[in-house]
Parts: structure tokens; sequence; C-alpha cells
């Protein structure tokens, strides 16, 4: 035979899931039932509860609470509403971000990001400008520099290690992906050329290389 | 238990961030556990002129507001691992600290440090104020001219409002050729107008502007500025330096006689 009434615990409350068959006298009975049953392993601590799986009125769920509340030690604090639609905006948000962290989305930024500005995007960013040293992007995705940079850029700022950066320019001061910092050399190079470079994150180092055909090849989306 | 020094202008522009640099450097040449903090939050320097801008992660306003750990915070200096600097925020203000949060600071970082120098910002706003917060001394820069002289005069007065007991005197950018002609104020005029105790003249030195390009403090190199910071170090630990002969720093001919006078 299926059960009529299954508790579930969670962290500061309890599920109660109700059997849509049964009728509300013989669900009432059996609750108190299974709350006296259980006492001694719920214990005395203060709770919240949400109904589950069958519709229930105010009066309804205010008459469960005071029978299981005669039946063990709990304290019922509070009754959660369960709302779908409430449950699927999260679903949907949480879906939306993973899509973005993956960097399959972007923006664009136009102008230079000069000292103590700094640029933080959801996305992955596209500036059409310079980085100026003393500034900082901070990206979930991938930053794309078309212009110079000299300054702070942090990719995969929630852990993507896939993450890149690419600037037609490329000098900056600090790089960090996901997890990893890498800085400037002490010494600056005399007769640096400008150059499209990309940074990657590989083998726990990050890597500065030209843009070339299979370098690209190598990029992970 | 640490010393914490500030080392403070009024104006800007008169090296007070070369002066806390060198002076901080020479220290831990000498042996001492020495800590920089820069307190220009927003427009910060001393990364800069300590050639350590490429290291700084976190910052004193992440230690304020506790963010990371006094340790995770402090830069170790490429040359001398007894010297440390606390670099400053980019992206705040100077509102973001409170005189109070810097003198617990100060008061913590004395236990590790010999010493604690403290690179105020321009002005005698709240940035001035967070810097003196937690200060035991003060080395007060000036260069001679008047406006600049007037500033240090305005913030000798704070500072004793502020009861800091010790005070001294940086005269900064100093030229002797200028001095004799009658155009520039020598090191006495500007300690006869401040009356404060003068704890060093540093020469103008173009070897300043090379050094604070390529990130390297200059104290104890052979120039005059070099050795005039030295000795600055010398006598912030209490002993007594003769003051360099400004003069002796010019022409090769004289180096070369000074020389054979040793």
């Amino acid at each position: 035979m299926k059960e009529t009434v299954v508790i579930k615990g969670t962290k500061s409350g309890i599920i109660l899931v109700l059997s849509k068959d049964a009728d509300y006298e013989t669900l009432k009975k059996d609750v108190a039932e299974k709350f006296k049953k259980s006492s001694d392993f719920l214990g005395e601590a203060q709770k919240a509860i949400r109904f589950q799986g069958r519709p229930l009125t105010d009066d309804q769920k205010l008459e469960l609470v005071s029978v299981i509340q005669d039946n063990c030690r709990l304290s019922i604090v509070c009754i959660m509403e369960e709302d779908e639609k409430l449950e699927r905006a999260f679903q949907d948000s949480i879906a939306r971000s993973k899509s973005i962290a993956n960097g399959s989305s972007g923006q664009f930024f136009k102008g230079n990001l000069r000292s103590g500005q700094v640029l933080d995007a959801e996305t992955s960013i596209i500036i059409i400008g310079d980085v100026k040293a003393g500034a900082k992007v901070i990206s979930k995705g991938n930053v794309i520099i078309l212009g110079s940079l000299k300054g702070n850029v942090y990719a995969g700022a929630d852990g993507n290690r896939n993450a890149f950066v690419v600037a037609l320019d490329m000098d900056p001061m600090q790089i960090r992906i996901a997890d990893t910092i890498a800085r400037s050399p002490d010494k600056p190079k005399r007769n640096r050329t400008k150059e499209t470079k990309v940074a990657f994150f590989e083998d726990g180092n990050i890597y500065i290389e030209p843009l070339d055909r299979d370098v690209i090849s190598d990029i992970r989306l | 238990m640490g010393e914490v020094i500030v080392v403070t202008s009024g104006k800007g522009g008169v090296g007070k961030t070369t002066t806390t640099a060198n002076v901080g450097t020479g220290l831990a040449m000498l042996g001492k556990k020495v800590v920089l903090i820069d307190t220009d939050i927003g427009l910060r320097n001393l990364d800069v002129v300590m050639g350590l801008e490429n290291r700084i992660v976190y910052n004193l306003v992440d230690v304020v507001e506790n963010n990371c750990r006094i340790k995770q915070a402090l830069i170790k200096d490429k040359r001398y691992p007894n010297l440390y600097l606390l670099p400053s925020a980019q992206t705040k203000d100077k509102t973001a600290v409170s005189p109070e949060q810097m003198k617990k600071l100060a008061d913590e970082l004395k236990g590790e440090f010999d010493y604690i120098l403290m690179d105020c910002p321009a002005g005698i706003e709240q940035g001035f104020k967070n810097a003196i917060a937690g200060a035991d001394r003060a080395l007060v820069v000036t260069t001679p001219e008047v406006s600049a002289v007037r500033d240090a005069d305005r913030i000798i007065g704070l500072l004793e409002a502020n009861e800091i007991r010790q005070t001294h005197l940086v005269v900064n950018r100093l030229r002797t050729d200028m001095v004799k002609e009658g155009n520039m104020m020598s090191s006495d005029d500007v300690v006869e107008i401040l009356a404060i105790d003068l704890i060093g003249v540093v020469p103008d030195d173009e070897q300043i502007v090379i050094s604070t390009n390529n990130g390297e403090p200059l104290v104890g190199s052979d120039c005059g500025a070099g050795r005039a910071y030295m000795n600055i170090c010398h006598r912030v630990l209490g002993e007594d330096v003769p003051y360099l002969d400004l003069e002796e720093t010019k022409g090769f001919f004289k180096k070369f006689a000074a020389m054979f006078k040793k």
C-alpha cells in the first residue's frame, strides 16, 4: 500500500508530502500517527513546514500544524507556500546565468577605461578602446579588447578556466583567469612591438601567445 | 614595538612618495623590518615608485573591510626581503577608511615591524587625517618654494594639534647653484621659517626621475639624492650624521679629489 503521508527533512524545515487520493479526515489521522511515531527521531526543534502533493485550504493547513504540534515536540514556526511560478522563475534564472558563464553571450563597451575605473560584466565583454594601467575589467566570460591592454583583467570570474583574453596590443599589468593570477615581468622589454595576443589558462599557468591559427583552434567557448 | 612614521607635506608634488620609498628602502637596507603603507586611496603611486604595481591583488581597503588578512595584502619587495608594501585601493576614495581603522591597523603592524611608514596624500582632508591617525612621529617634506613652505607650516600646526610629538623636516629638491645666486631659499632659511628640526636635505637630482620610472628607489646609490636619503635613514635611527656638502656632488674632478681625501 502506498503511504498517504511522507515526511521529508531539509536543513531548516520539513516537507510534508500528502497523498492526493486519500480523503482529508484519513490524512489527518495518518499525520497524527506518523508524527507520534517519529517524535523521538524529530526531537525538539523549531521548524518551518511546507505542504506538497495536494491542495489544502488555509484552515486545513493550520489544523494540520496543530495536529503535528500535539503529537510531537516540534514547534512549527511558519508555513512556507509552494509557488510553481516562482520555482520556475528561479530555475530559469539559474539556467540563464549558466549560459552566460560558458561565454556564449556577450556585450560591447565603447570607450577607454582609465586608472581607477572598473568594468564588471556578467557576460563576456568586447571593449572597443584601451584598458589603461590602473583600470580593471572583470567578466564571468571572455574579454576581448580592441585596443591596448595595460591594466588588469579578470576573466572567468566565476571559476571558468576556459575563459580567455584577447587584446590588439597585449601589455597587461595582471591577468587573472578563474583562480590563477599572472603578473607582468619586472623588467619591461625594450622595443616591444604591438601584436594581437591571447591569454589563456593551461596546466595551472596562464600563457600569452600571438593569436594565430593554432591557438584559435584550441579556444573552447 | 615598532614606530609609525607619517611622511606628509600638505602641498602635492614635493616628494612625499619618493621620500617614503627611499627612506623605507634605506631602513630595510640597514636591517630593519619595514612596511610602507600607501594611504592615498584613489590616487595610488607608491606601488609604481617601488615597482611593485604588478603584484597587487589585495589592498588597504580590503584589509580594513576584512576582505582579506593583512598577510595576504602585504607585498614583499623585489630586492629586500624585510621590506613590505601595503598598497592603496585605486577604485575607492578616501572615505573608504576611517582614522580609527587606520590606528587599529598601525597598532597591529607595530607588533611585527620595526618601522611603519605612512605615505600621506596631499591636502589636509580625510586622507591626511587617516594617515596621521596612528603616527608616532612625522617627516614633513617641503621644497624651498614659498608655496610648499607655507603648506608645510600649516601641516606642522595640524600635527602639533594632533599631538604628534616628533616632527622632522626634509628639504627636498634643493639646487645649490640657485641658492648661491640668491634665487632660492637655502635649507637654513626654510628651517628658520618652519622652526622644527631638520633631518635631511636632498638635492635636486635627475637620477630621481630615472629611478622613479624604473621602479627602483635609489637610496644608497652613489649620487647626491641617494646619499642624502641614506643619511636621513641613519638620522631616523637616531645616529648623528654630518650634513653633506652638496657642492661636492657637482663635477667629476671634485668627486675624484674627494675619493683621494678618504
